[in-house]
């Protein structure tokens, strides 16, 4: 059996201390590799069955913002990494996951998103991430864990602020049943 | 499209207002769409084994599904013209495979800021079949109508 299928999200393992450690590091700017682009708004549009003309209708678009936006529930989705490159390692922007803890597995559990301007098609995302809190051990319905609190800052390829996102997510061991 | 829209203006808003309910079924194909879509290819949104070893019933709806499940309830509402200038959100529980997730809100508060734009603060929760699941908060900017 593989890696990929015996540990299906690699982490790094380590105790509160070592992670302490990562508090305020950031990651290195993460350029998309993608720009933005109809084809995806349309795809996530249809998860959402999101008939916004924003998203849509190219006329009233151009009328209203100047061209079609991107949904900002898009936003994360721009930079993530393949998952298979031919000459770049896999690597993920969100620096929570890179934190050496105990737990073997994570879940998002809040996050709030300041939206300064919309992404245009075309648009390319960069992104930098910094780690900001880490909770001591804490026993939830869950499991056992810490809480890792981090904030990113989205621009575009012209340096604009896109937007500004915190986020916290719980990095746990689940209870034995 | 853009003829057949409804469009809510800031003056004509108060809090109190009523932001309509919108259901939408969550079947497997919508959870692996949504890791489609989003990029988001953590194994608790494909993968019901690792999802039950988590402490999960199956595989659930990602954070950005969420969002965008929220955003929808407030821009069906207000229209197009909205623009979104925060969300907040806590996933109290998870939203599974096999759900139908449902979502309302109400206006708490019309305002301008330093800036001279007009806001409107929203809350908005999201419950499936089980009860509640994900509040919300929003601001919202709208244009005004003379």
């Amino acid at each position: 059996m593989n890696k990929a299928v015996k540990e299906p999200f690699a982490l790094n393992y380590g105790s509160y201390e070592e992670a302490r450690e990562f508090l305020d590091n950031r990651t290195l700017k993460t350029v998309a590799e993608f720009t933005v682009n109809w084809e995806a708004i349309k795809i996530y549009c249809s998860l959402e069955e999101d008939g916004n003309a924003s998203y849509w209708d190219a006329e009233y678009a151009e009328q209203q913002w100047g061209g079609i936006v991107a949904p900002p529930g898009l936003l994360l989705t721009w930079a993530m990494s393949l998952q298979w490159h031919p000459s770049k390692k896999r690597s993920h922007h969100f620096i929570a996951v890179t934190v050496p803890l105990p737990g073997n597995t994570l879940i998002n559990v809040a996050t709030k998103t300041e939206y300064e301007r919309h992404l245009f098609l075309g648009d390319r995302v960069h992104v930098e991430d910094r780690l900001i809190d880490i909770s001591r051990e804490k026993n939830t319905r869950l499991g056992i864990g810490h809480f890792l609190t981090t904030q990113a800052k989205f621009t575009n390829q012209k340096d604009e602020l896109i937007a500004i996102q915190t986020n916290q997510l719980f990095r746990y061991n689940a209870h034995e049943e | 499209m853009a003829k057949t829209m409804g469009l809510k203006y800031w003056n004509e808003i108060k809090p109190g207002d009523v932001i309509n309910k919108i259901t939408m079924d969550v079947p497997y194909e919508k959870v692996i769409l949504d890791a489609a879509a989003t990029q988001d290819f953590f194994p608790g949104h494909h993968n019901p084994e690792y999802a039950k070893n988590q402490g999960q019933k199956t595989i659930y709806l990602n954070t950005m599904a969420i969002e965008g499940f929220i955003d929808r309830i407030a821009t069906d509402w207000a229209g197009p013209h909205t623009f979104i200038r925060m969300r907040q959100m806590q996933m109290k529980n998870s939203i599974y495979a096999g759900d139908t997730m449902s979502g309302e809100g109400e206006v708490k508060k019309c305002y301008q800021d330093e800036q001279g734009r007009y806001l409107i603060d929203v809350s908005i929760l999201i419950s499936t079949q089980d009860g509640p699941r994900v509040p919300a908060t929003m601001t919202l900017e709208l244009p005004t109508r003379e």
